[in-house]
């Protein structure tokens, strides 16, 4: 039997695209899924049985003041994270790029430290700076006592704690940044200074606000997007470092989300924080796919 | 005993007159950094004795809270192991899901002539059903530097044995510079609950429908907390900072767990020679007094019958007297079974040359008790809230009030009111 044209060119697609399709329903479509239908009960780890329970998990995620801290300490994390890293990042690319033109060995030397927290598991890392920043033994205290300065709990310190896991989430993705943005930087064709320069755009300043800012835009919004997944999934250094604590002081979506459910075995509530989770992610990409993409006018 | 054991294993093989059929008993443990190499051994002294059974040891989860999730999918799936040791105050959750068997069975009527105490054995019953047995405990004891305590004016013969002196001396030894700490507790439900007992307190009532640690006691025991922070000035330290700080020289004593004692031993190193001291005992009637009892129970899992008795044996075996040797010699735990203390042909060696453990183990023995779980699903999440309060009073909060506070939440979310 011969198949019209289009008839064949629908089976090639299907074959094309149906595995691929069919892989991500199973893989991640029905699981969110089903997570989102656990949401809505009382489910428990391992039992047998569940009851129904509508929309309460998520009025006590909110309502309780172990869920909303979960929640405005992630905010608050990633509001830090966010600008400092994509900030460093690109201080540091723009830096490493012209430095590569005078001292393109060092130039290297200085981007692999920068990636080296990248490459490093970040739970490694955590026992090392938990190290760093023991409050009495830790080379940071250390070095501030014998200056005569105060000597923080950096990550025992209800009001700090937080802000200590922020710079160390900092710490860990300038380098990754770093590689976007040199990447975009690299892509910037040469002539687009030349013309800047004709039109009386000299000095660097001028040179980076008319060319390379503008013409980093896909970069910086695709970094920012990175950036902030990556912030809103901060997990390992809390459950390394702090578990949460103390006293709630550093608990984060995804920490609570690992607590209540696999600490505390209430997979119904750990699927409601998920959803959050994921409602947080999906917002995040929209407003900045809409927003950042209107300024990236030109491509 | 032993031989008794060889005797009935053997009649039974012979008296079927069938080929000895080897039953595969699996286990499962967490923890390997303590556990791999006793699970091993206990594993091969028992297989000695009973060739019939062949133990298999399940990859080992990394920590009780993990060992008892795998559990519970493992359940699900139809791929359980027939026997397991999990924490203490974590078998109820296989109770709860009807995971766990009733040993009352296997337990015989004379379950003391085997060296099961009603003490040991409360740890492992719920509704006067006996579904685990304790297989290795520990309690809250004082570490002491006895370097700082000399340095500070103090005397090791002449310790303080209650908290007020142990609050003074605490001072002294923070006062000597300004990198000497004196004293430091986790803020943690089990040490909470471990002052609590020690002033007589019960953090919930007999049929667990109410909390009772907002009492005088419970109030005193938290108001340790904000003393030895405010007079003996502990540092808010994370339990890891803790835990290097001692070994390293710098903290005079450290209320903790008796089975980090080898640990603690190995880090302090020759810096000093680590001392262990029995918890203060704060109550005035001595017999209302008992620290809650940290360590590992043992539960079965299968519901085979067939595979009941060989997995009854193994637990029979790791939590009598030879299988007790061979943990608390390679654990620094102290032993769940009262035939070993009793008779020092098992452990006078041990305990002569490590005056350390005879202290920690004696207090097990005196004065253990049930480390109280809370019921229902949310209860570990109240042992966190517990901790949270208890950071609070740390830092100067009102502990009569933050504890009431406490109370309330807690017979909220467990459904008490």
């Amino acid at each position: 039997m011969r198949l019209s044209r289009s008839k064949r060119e629908g089976l090639t697609d299907l074959w094309l695209a149906g595995p691929a399709t069919l892989a991500l329903l199973a893989f991640i479509f029905i699981p969110v899924a089903i997570v989102a239908v656990l949401s809505f009960t009382n489910y428990q780890f391992g039992a047998l049985t569940f009851d129904w329970t509508g929309f309460d998990n998520y009025i006590a995620l909110f309502s309780s003041s172990v869920g909303r801290r979960a929640v405005t300490n992630t905010l608050i994390y990633v509001a830090i994270v966010i600008p400092f890293s994509v900030g460093f990042g690109l201080l540091v690319a723009v830096g490493l790029y012209q430095m590569t033109q005078w001292a393109p060995r060092w130039s290297n030397v200085f981007k692999t430290i920068y990636f080296l927290p990248v490459a490093a598991t970040l739970v490694a890392m955590s026992v090392a700076w938990q190290m760093v920043l023991h409050p009495s033994l830790g080379i940071v205290n250390q070095a501030l006592f014998s200056a005569g300065l105060p000597t923080p709990s950096w990550l025992s310190d209800r009001s700090l704690v937080l802000y200590t896991l922020a710079m160390i989430g900092v710490w860990q993705s300038i380098g990754y940044n770093m590689v976007l943005f040199l990447a975009g930087l690299a892509a910037i064709p040469a002539e687009l200074y030349d013309a800047a320069e004709v039109d009386g755009a000299g000095g660097s300043w001028s040179r980076f606000w008319t060319v390379t800012w503008p013409m980093l835009g896909p970069t910086t919004l695709f970094v920012m997007v990175v950036t902030a997944t990556n912030a809103f999934r901060v997990f390992e250094t809390v459950a390394t470092m702090t578990k949460g604590g103390p006293a709630f002081a550093s608990d984060t979506l995804v920490y609570a989300l690992y607590r209540e459910g696999f600490v505390y075995f209430k997979a119904g509530y750990a699927s409601a924080i998920t959803m959050v989770f994921f409602a947080f992610l999906l917002v995040l990409a929209v407003i900045q796919f809409r927003v950042v993409a209107r300024r990236v006018h030109y491509r | 005993m032993k031989k008794l054991l060889m005797a009935s294993t053997l009649a039974v093989t012979f008296g079927s007159g069938v080929q000895a059929q080897e039953t595969e008993i699996r286990v499962h443990y967490a923890i390997p950094t303590i556990w791999a190499d006793t699970q091993q051994l206990l594993a091969d002294a028992f297989m000695e004795q009973n060739p019939d059974i062949q133990i298999t040891l399940d990859g080992a989860a990394e920590g009780y809270e993990d060992g008892v999730q795998r559990l519970l999918r493992e359940s699900i799936s139809g791929t359980g192991p027939d026997v397991a040791y999990v924490g203490l105050n974590l078998w109820r959750v296989l109770e709860d899901r009807g995971l766990a068997q009733p040993l009352d069975g296997y337990l015989g009527d004379d379950p003391l002539s085997q060296g099961y105490t009603p003490a040991l054995l409360s740890l492992g019953q719920f509704e006067d059903t006996q579904y685990a047995l304790a297989t290795s405990a520990s309690t809250l004891v004082m570490y002491v530097n006895p370097v700082l305590v000399e340095q500070a004016g103090g005397s090791m013969e002449d310790f303080p044995d209650t908290f007020d002196g142990v609050i003074e001396l605490a001072a002294k030894i923070d006062a000597i510079d300004a990198a000497t700490d004196g004293v430091w507790i986790a803020p943690h439900d089990w040490r909470f609950q471990s002052l609590l007992g020690s002033y007589g307190g019960r953090p919930m009532n007999e049929d667990e429908s109410d909390i009772t640690f907002d009492s005088p006691e419970g109030i005193a025991a938290a108001g340790l907390y904000q003393r030895f922070a405010e007079e003996g000035g502990m540092k808010s330290y994370s339990e890891n900072d803790a835990r290097q700080t001692f070994p390293a020289g710098t903290l005079g004593i450290m209320f903790e767990s008796s089975s980090l004692q080898a640990r603690f031993a190995e880090g302090a190193g020759d810096k000093f020679d680590l001392t262990v001291k029995p918890l203060p005992v704060a109550a005035e009637d001595d017999s209302q007094v008992y620290f809650p009892t940290g360590g590992s129970a043992i539960v079965m899992l299968t519901d085979d019958e067939a595979k009941q008795q060989a997995a009854w044996d193994y637990m029979a075996f790791v939590t009598g007297p030879e299988g007790q040797k061979i943990i608390v010699e390679n654990t620094g735990y102290a032993p769940a079974n009262a035939l070993v203390i009793e008779d020092e042909s098992y452990l006078g060696n041990f305990y002569a040359d490590n005056p350390n453990a005879r202290v920690a183990h004696t207090q097990v023995a005196n004065y253990a008790g049930p480390w109280y779980a809370f019921p229902g699903p949310d209860g570990v999440a109240a042992t966190d809230l517990i901790a949270a309060a208890l950071v609070e009073v740390t830092e100067g909060a009102d502990t009569e009030a933050t504890i009431e506070d406490l109370a309330d939440t807690l017979r909220g979310i467990l459904g008490m009111q």
